[in-house]
């Protein structure tokens, strides 16, 4: 760099060589302007241009073929707020989002101890775990509707063996969002299996072993030593799994027959906006359904970081 | 000998786990293979009876072979079109010295703050007003720059020595020939990952395409397999047979290359696939 800066100060003092200059960094910057154009043509199109439609969109009456838009005002929010539909969506989704964040997190944490202190089928178990991420929400949705068959399915036949009073989960309001949960911690952990692992590699282990000399127990270790390590990690995955619970549609959608059903106990505010959007052809009103489901988006992810800045050990 | 007791209780309970997760899939395996009157038992019996009869009568019920077509085309179609936006906008934003790059690239990365519920409606909206419901187009064309690949791509290409630039640059090498025949050969790694991760989400995508897409001729598997569910939800055998044919190639492509998803993941590259 500094051979560089010599060289140019040595040229600069003629005036052919700073119009060079000046001609290559033109040149420089449209050719960037024009790698750039693309990417930016598509995000102006279909992110930055729709994002400040939502907004315009939720304060119209808006048809799709354009006729008799009128303006709306904040009737579209107030009439979503009082809708108790919508109310109700709010609650399943933060319901959903309440089982969904510390199940995984429990569970991603205690899979990847188990499979990080196998010395057996290591690479296997972690490929079973992760197999189910990979898998269309649809496509999977059929064994998990046998599962919580009420009459022969396995999750009363499991219930039955240990003696509890049989479920019927996806046919019963209070159950079915825990069964659609159920549904979802198989499907997701396996990607918070392999990001707690990738962190528990980075725990040194002289530390761990200095604590075991020192007469620290395994649970004393896990929580005085491991967990504050990784606790970064952890946050990440509250975070990515909270935003991942709030936008829940695909797996409501299989599981429900895409219903929403029973009595709206599984229609997310996600499956509930599609369902106004798209099959009711209220494309304002679900507008501003959307808009207030963004607004609460932003207003987590905010509270979260400022939470996080308090809470995780970085070292 | 506690130990290795200890040792072996941990391998079994950890298979035990493992093997547990593919239950589901295998419970519509079982299902799919019944003979008829084998279907509704309690307890539900786990044995293979090897009735393939239901699958070619599935198949027949469907133009399925066009619905995968479709699949492919779309998922092919955003894979070249995304990684080719990506790579150009992450070079410049990179390997080219520009005023104003820190805020072109910090405008990108807003992207990633608004939840894609912002923008689902008035996508579908101006999609209608550009008259593209209904088309490949609508379906390929929204994921078209993809915040995450530029992010990953621009990231490897600063992890290069810039000396590799400016050597070729005194030998008059202009950025596009640098670019193809020095950067890009070097960046397939990342390419691949990124466009595996296209893929899987193009397979799995739901929501998007059952929007904006009404006549079968354009569908991906998903919502086709979507509309089987519904047509012929009183049919387990046929549902469980469907099902799995037509998640077998994602899970085929899982195995084969869960190297790289896994690698991805933890270098916290997955975190939108």
């Amino acid at each position: 760099m500094s051979v560089k800066t010599e060289h140019l100060t040595y040229y600069q003092s003629t005036l052919a060589a700073r119009r060079a200059l000046r001609r290559r960094r033109m040149r420089e910057l449209l050719t960037a302007l024009l790698f750039l154009l693309p990417a930016l043509a598509f995000l102006t199109v279909f992110v930055y241009v729709p994002s400040v439609m939502a907004f315009t969109l939720a304060f119209w009456h808006y048809h799709l073929l354009g006729v008799n838009t009128t303006w709306a005002g904040w009737s579209n929010f107030s009439d979503a707020l009082q809708f108790n539909v919508f109310q109700q969506s709010l609650a399943n989704t933060a319901f959903y989002a309440a089982m969904m964040v510390p199940g995984i997190v429990v569970l991603s944490i205690a899979i990847a101890l188990l499979i990080n202190r196998v010395s057996r089928f290591y690479s296997f178990i972690r490929t079973l775990v992760l197999l189910p991420y990979a898998t269309p929400a649809i496509g999977t949705a059929i064994g998990w509707l046998w599962i919580f068959d009420p009459t022969y399915g396995l999750a009363n036949g499991l219930l039955h063996a240990v003696g509890l009073p049989a479920s019927q989960w996806l046919q019963s309001p209070a159950m079915a969002m825990p069964a659609v949960a159920i549904y979802s911690l198989w499907h997701g952990v396996g990607f918070d299996v392999v990001v707690v692992m990738s962190a528990l590699a980075g725990v040194p282990r002289g530390v761990l072993e200095a604590a075991a000399v020192d007469g620290a127990g395994a649970m004393r270790r896990f929580f005085r030593v491991t967990l504050p390590l990784i606790s970064p990690t952890v946050f990440f995955i509250v975070v990515v799994t909270t935003i991942g619970a709030l936008q829940s549609f695909a797996q409501v959608y299989a599981l429900s027959g895409g219903t929403g059903g029973p009595e709206y106990a599984t229609t997310t505010t996600l499956f509930l906006i599609y369902e106004t959007a798209f099959v009711y052809n209220h494309y304002s009103y679900a507008s501003a359904m959307a808009v207030i489901l963004v607004l609460i988006i932003l207003a987590l992810t905010l509270l979260q970081r400022w939470m996080g800045k308090r809470m995780v050990f970085y070292q | 000998m506690i130990k290795t007791v200890r040792g072996f209780v941990r391998n079994l309970t950890a298979l035990v786990v493992g093997l547990s997760f593919l239950l589901p899939l295998y419970i519509a395996l079982v299902t799919s293979l019944d003979t008829k009157a084998d279907v509704f038992t309690f307890p539900p019996h786990m044995t293979l009876d090897w009735q393939w009869q239901v699958y070619s009568r599935a198949w027949r019920m469907f133009r399925w072979l066009m619905y995968f077509g479709n699949t492919l085309l779309i998922a092919g179609l955003t894979i070249v079109i995304t990684l080719t936006v990506s790579i150009l906008a992450a070079y410049a934003l990179s390997f080219i010295e520009f005023r104003g790059r820190e805020l072109i690239f910090g405008l990108i990365l807003l992207v990633v703050m608004i939840p894609s519920e912002a923008h689902l409606i008035p996508n579908f909206v101006l999609l209608n007003f550009m008259n593209l419901l209904d088309t490949y187009a609508a379906q390929i064309l929204p994921y078209g720059a993809s915040v995450f690949g530029i992010f990953l791509l621009r990231q490897f290409f600063l992890s290069l020595p810039k000396d590799y630039w400016e050597a070729a640059r005194i030998d008059g090498c202009g950025h596009l020939r640098f670019l193809w025949s020095i950067a890009l050969p070097l960046c397939r790694p990342v390419l691949f990952t990124i466009g595996l991760y296209i893929f899987i989400g193009s397979w799995n995508s739901l929501l998007w395409p059952l929007m904006v897409t009404q006549s079968h001729n354009v569908q991906p598997v998903e919502v086709a397999l979507a509309r089987f569910l519904e047509n012929n939800s009183v049919d387990w055998r046929r549902l469980s047979a469907a099902s799995i044919f037509t998640t077998l190639p994602v899970i085929g492509i899982f195995l084969l290359l869960q190297k790289h998803i896994i690698r991805g993941i933890s270098r916290g590259e997955g975190i939108q696939g």
